[in-house]
């Protein structure tokens, strides 16, 4: 059954601000890698090993981020006990805390692509990584928003614009695998623009799960259930 | 760094004495020739809830009892150590017991209305303490009413009998009994056992409205209450303050084996 959580309904006011704080943090931290993300972009596309530095340096931010929002999610389970819809909301959030934390290190990765001077040559490998890029971006907007208004619908059509994302990645490891083959002295070049590529499709994978989260806390079930799949024919039709 | 979550939390052991409501120094009791409480000291800060807990016959009510020396009212006591309230040593031999019990309101694990009407249940200490103007009076009992979240229920009644609220309103006439004096410290013991999980849901969120009016320490055998409600926590064990600090930090990581044993119910 579809369950909407309504945050400001508790007879505990402060335990309503609680919730409240948890969800916002979340967004804090989705617009914080949000920006990073852009950044790295800018940093890859106009070879900017300053901006990418900042990009690196920033990723601490997040990860301090990260620990207190697992810190203050046992704090209230500790101390309020959240059962049904807020145990959800709680264990969605400390998840997805952990999942944006990974999505920073991702991001971390592809701008030190930038600061170490290995932005590959091949035009057409860059504008692979940069097509990826700015698809990551919109899948982030696209599975925060959903977050935030706790839509279902938006979930699954955000988990979806990963498939797309998998297709750009295994392309543009085509183009990568024939750029290697012609110039195999570059191998250590080339062995870190792979992985920034993997990190790029990491960042996708990540917003899914968030996406499949999203799900888990408005029907309580997985989006890959058995029991889920007439539900998302439902909500696409 | 960047932060998420504000808090003000201060640790115990920063608290200055502006922000102390109660100094209890070296507290010792013993009452029908047993030692109930054994070597106690503890800050209890200002505006804020502070929870004891602990087993049943550790020395909560006891130490709950200390700060308005109503462990007088047993035959047999001996209290050694100090109590300081306001920069007085209220177990001083020049302390009037009257006076200071006027500052610290108590509402009881049952409430216990006086055979007469809500309105003179309110205003009753006022009138021992030789209130007589009815202007005043009313608007005492007016403003306790609805500190307590009781004046929209009972507005059109005042002068009906106390005995006829239900449980849960009564213990919220109690409440408002002890808020008519304006008292600086309102010590609850047990103040929801008897009443069922909505209610005491609604008289934690009072004591939560109430903490900025007052000073607040509660006894509460419920863990989950003591978690919930309160800013800071005491554990005590066999008359022994085994540990005394923010309750985020007590329940999330004691610092104590004996603490994490009780508050996970590993204990015994």
């Amino acid at each position: 059954m579809r369950r909407q959580i309504q945050l400001n309904t508790h007879i505990s006011a402060k335990y309503n601000q609680e919730l409240e704080n948890l969800k916002h943090s979340v967004l804090t931290m989705s617009g914080v890698l949000e920006q990073q993300l852009v950044n790295t972009l800018v940093a890859l596309k106009e070879n900017s090993p300053s901006l990418a530095e900042r990009v690196a340096l920033n990723d601490a931010r997040v990860d301090s981020m990260e620990s207190q929002v697992e810190q203050e999610c046992m704090r209230i389970i500790a101390k309020r006990n959240p059962t049904a819809g807020d145990l959800r909301l709680v264990m969605t959030v400390s998840k997805t805390a952990t999942d944006l934390e990974r999505i920073g290190d991702e991001i971390a990765r592809v701008a030190k692509l930038v600061t170490k001077n290995r932005i590959p040559s091949s035009e057409i490998v860059l504008s692979g990584m940069m097509d990826i890029g700015n698809r990551n971006v919109a899948m982030m907007r696209a599975t925060f928003d959903a977050f935030a208004r706790q839509d279902d619908k938006a979930a699954v059509l955000a988990h979806q614009q990963d498939t797309q994302i998998d297709r750009v990645y295994k392309k543009v490891l085509e183009q990568t695998a024939t750029e290697i083959q012609s110039s195999p002295q570059d191998i250590a070049i080339w062995m870190d623009v792979l992985w920034a590529i993997r990190s790029f499709e990491r960042i996708g994978d990540r917003c899914k799960s968030v996406c499949e989260y999203v799900i888990y806390l408005t029907y309580g079930r997985d989006l890959n259930s058995s029991s889920m799949k007439k539900t998302v024919k439902k909500l696409l039709k | 760094m960047f932060k998420l979550f504000e808090r003000d939390v201060i640790s115990v052991d920063e608290l200055s004495k502006e922000q102390t409501s109660i100094d209890v120094q070296h507290l010792s009791v013993s009452l029908n020739a047993k030692k109930v409480l054994n070597d106690i000291s503890i800050r209890i800060p200002k505006n804020k809830i502070t929870a004891l807990i602990g087993q049943s016959g550790c020395g909560k009510t006891t130490l709950l009892n200390s700060f308005n020396r109503m462990n007088e009212f047993i035959n047999k006591h001996t209290v050694s150590g100090e109590v300081w309230i306001d920069n007085r040593n209220i177990y001083d031999k020049k302390e009037r017991v009257s006076q200071l019990r006027t500052q610290i309101g108590m509402v009881f694990q049952r409430p216990n209305p006086f055979p007469m009407s809500i309105y003179d249940n309110v205003s009753f200490g006022l009138r021992i303490q030789g209130e007589s103007r009815r202007r005043a009076l009313d608007d005492s009992v007016e403003k306790a009413l609805r500190n307590a979240a009781l004046w929209d229920e009972v507005r059109d009644r005042l002068f009906d009998s106390a005995l006829t609220l239900s449980g849960g309103q009564q213990q919220r006439l109690m409440i408002a009994r002890a808020l008519a004096l304006e008292p600086k410290i309102l010590l609850l013991d047990e103040p929801t056992s008897a009443l069922d999980p909505l209610t005491t849901l609604y008289i934690e969120e009072l004591i939560v409205e109430l903490k900025k009016q007052c000073t607040i320490i509660i006894v509460t055998h419920n863990m989950q209450q003591a978690a919930r409600v309160s800013d800071y926590a005491a554990f005590i064990h066999t008359g022994e303050l085994i540990e005394y600090s923010d309750s985020d930090s007590l329940f999330t990581m004691p610092n104590k084996q004996q603490t994490e044993d009780y508050i996970t119910g590993r204990y015994g």
